[in-house]
């Protein structure tokens, strides 16, 4: 049976460096399952570096990462680092839909190809998440002819079409108009709502009071202070956090 | 069959006499098609309609055709017609600045047309005719830029030379099958001439990478 | 000595005919190389852009030879240098002209058509690999169902020049014997000496190829568009 409080993600002590510029100063974080952590900070502060290291997509020199006790670390460069990428889900800050696809075709790719699902099989479910994000109307329409909102909800659906454990959130509403962040940030709130595990760097601080249970605040490389969502907002450690958290919360 | 690389040391003054004549055509054809092109690159610029049209056509029409049926035309054809005999050399020479001529237009248009529309008119607003403006700003500027896509085509026509063989002219390509007549021995002479050029035109896109990153 | 034109000597038999037979086969060798020249630019594009050391010195290789030689040397090599080399059966055989020509204008075509492909691939953005990768798409996959498609549409431009160029260097493979049309107008000179009238023939048949290929790369353009990138909306 698996235990409510199962740690999924086991960021230890990752260091990464960018030629001269060491980006990430060991970084730890444990993320448990149903989890939906925050990661803020100002610009240029390793958040995204963070994520990207998490699923592989970047490689770090100090430190290891594990995911479902699998370490990235080991399976960096070989065959299994694809299906430990399946196991999580990334959604971008610009969207980042195959341009040349339908919409519905962006989410039946992977599973398509990675788990081999039959192209009726992978249409029906691709339907399904297309009306699970508000969108099934435009299943047929390339990524060109959709608004920022409708690409982005495109994008969760495709992340989730892979069945992640975790899903990471690079900045998801940082390209978008005003009036379409509310409708994405609606669809990752009932996301957590129904248990998925989420890892989310995000600038919206209402987001962050709202539906996160943790915030990890970095700067610089380095994370300055991880807790739970109630405590940081009322009770910050740090003098930088308590900075953050003010400026922040006079414009929620 | 063992490879006799002496075949080469021996019929060495025919080879250069071959790639001298192929030097003349080079430098020649540059030395006619840079400074047309700089006159087809700003007739295409150019806001008159009957000088615009005219150029875009010539250079539409050039650029449909194959180097080799320009060489032909102005070496078989043209002297049927005119009743003037030119020789080998200079019939090559003139087809490749005729055609050639339309491809550094079109790199020099596009050099021109980066030049910012207000340095222009700064340049006018001193009192500038527009001879000078392109003397001084337009040629200087525009033409700096696009070095690296001139060098690429200088290369190009370098190569472009052996195409003369075709009427007979002696340059390089036609020179080696000469002395392969008389030797028959062409993988040695015709790797000689395909690594003569080779290292010719690796050096020159090395010159031309290292101009290009020395611009930026 | 005033000159006669006589413009009916590309319409007369047996001239006529050799120009249209000259026509067709520069049609012909130039599609095949074409298709030769993408195939092999495709692969070796793509081969540069991979993230290993030794597949992309390859690619280098390959390019920096075959464009860097001139194409009439290359030519003369596929025909007088390879086929003894091979045997003298394959000296010997019929249609060598042509197919070395096939060979030699698809081989030196690739080597250009590979830069662009090179380049292409190269400009798609880094987020489309991220994008894919996130999703547990192997390296294989990425290249075929995202990087590819992309690639190829942001390549059309220089492509369409390329596909033009094909049928302009072909006019080379007379020098190996191949009866193309240039080989063919030159031919008819020399049986007629009007060969101004017969080189502005062939000059038309050059036009009416290059306008059929800049039509043809256009549909393609259209057909392959994507809404919201260069343009297409």
């Amino acid at each position: 049976m698996v235990a409510e409080e199962e740690t999924l993600i086991t960021i230890d002590e990752v260091s990464k460096w960018y030629g001269e510029v060491q980006a990430l100063k060991g970084i730890s974080l444990e993320i448990e399952r149903k989890d939906v952590v925050v990661i803020c900070g100002p610009s240029g502060c390793g958040k995204s570096t963070t994520l990207r290291c998490i699923n592989g997509l970047e490689e770090f020199e100090e430190g290891d990462v594990i995911v479902d006790n699998v370490s990235v670390r080991k399976v960096q460069g070989t065959k299994k680092i694809y299906k430990l990428r399946s196991k999580i889900g990334m959604v971008f800050q610009h969207f980042e839909l195959y341009p040349h696809l339908t919409a519905l075709e962006n989410i039946t790719l992977a599973p398509k190809k990675v788990f081999g699902m039959s192209k009726k099989k992978a249409n029906e479910k691709g339907m399904e998440l297309l009306e699970r994000v508000g969108i099934p109307k435009q299943a047929n329409q390339k990524p060109g002819e959709l608004s920022g909102g409708q690409q982005q909800r495109v994008g969760i659906a495709r992340a989730i079409a892979m069945e992640p454990q975790t899903i990471l959130f690079d900045e998801p509403t940082s390209a978008l108009d005003p009036e379409m962040i509310r409708d994405v940030l609606e669809v990752m709130a009932d996301l957590a709502e129904g248990g998925l595990t989420m890892v989310v760097v995000t600038h919206e601080m209402g987001f962050a009071k709202e539906v996160a249970n943790k915030i990890a605040f970095m700067e610089d490389g380095v994370i300055v202070e991880h807790e739970d969502v109630e405590t940081f907002f009322k009770n910050p450690k740090s003098e930088r956090a308590k900075e953050f958290v003010d400026r922040v919360l006079v414009h929620i | 069959m063992g490879l006799d690389m002496s075949v080469i040391p021996r019929n060495f003054n025919v080879l250069l006499g071959g790639f001298y004549t192929t030097l003349k055509l080079f430098v020649l054809a540059l030395a006619g098609g840079l400074p047309l092109g700089i006159f087809l690159g700003l007739g295409r610029l150019s806001s008159r309609k009957w000088i615009y049209y005219p150029v875009s056509a010539y250079i539409n029409f050039i650029r449909n055709v194959p180097l080799l049926m320009v060489i032909f035309w102005i070496y078989f054809a043209l002297p049927i017609v005119t009743g003037h005999n030119i020789g080998r050399l200079s019939s090559a020479i003139i087809a490749f600045i005729v055609f050639e001529a339309t491809y550094f237009g079109e790199i020099i248009r596009a050099g021109f047309q980066s030049v910012k529309k207000g340095e222009l008119q700064a340049a006018y607003s001193t009192g500038l005719t527009y001879t000078q403006a392109v003397r001084y700003i337009l040629i200087p500027i525009g033409l700096r830029r696009v070095i690296p896509s001139l060098m690429t085509q200088i290369i190009v026509i370098f190569q472009d030379t052996s195409l003369a063989y075709v009427i007979g002219l002696r340059e390089f390509v036609r020179a080696s099958t000469i002395v392969n007549a008389r030797e028959i021995r062409s993988l040695e002479i015709f790797g000689f001439v395909a690594m003569v050029y080779l290292l010719i035109c690796l050096v020159g896109s090395t010159i031309s990478n290292r101009l290009e990153e020395k611009g930026e | 000595m005033g000159y006669q034109f006589d413009w009916g000597v590309i319409v007369r038999e047996p001239y006529w005919h050799w120009l249209l037979n000259g026509f067709i086969k520069t049609l012909i060798l130039g599609s095949i190389s074409w298709g030769i020249a993408l195939f092999l630019g495709l692969i070796i594009g793509t081969i540069r852009t991979l993230p290993l050391k030794l597949a992309r010195a390859i690619g280098k290789t390959y390019v920096e030879f075959f464009r860097n030689i001139p194409l009439l040397v290359q030519l003369f090599f596929w025909y007088y240098v390879i086929p003894p080399m091979v045997g003298q059966w394959f000296n010997r055989m019929q249609n060598l002209p042509w197919i070395m020509a096939i060979f030699g204008l698809g081989v030196y075509t690739a080597s250009r058509v590979a830069e662009h492909f090179r380049s292409g691939l190269n400009s798609v953005p880094k987020g489309q690999r991220h994008a894919g990768l996130s999703t547990g798409l192997t390296n294989f996959q990425l290249y075929r169902h995202v990087i590819i498609p992309y690639g190829f549409r942001l390549m059309i431009p220089p492509i369409t020049t390329e596909f033009l160029t094909i049928f302009k260097n072909s006019a080379l493979a007379m020098t190996i014997g191949v009866l193309e049309l240039s080989g063919q107008s030159y031919k008819i000179g020399t049986w007629t000496f009007h060969s101004f009238e017969s080189i502005t023939a062939a000059v038309g048949g050059y036009l009416i190829i290059g306008f059929t290929v800049i039509v043809f790369m256009g549909w393609v353009e259209k057909k392959l568009k994507i809404p919201g990138l260069l343009g297409g909306e």
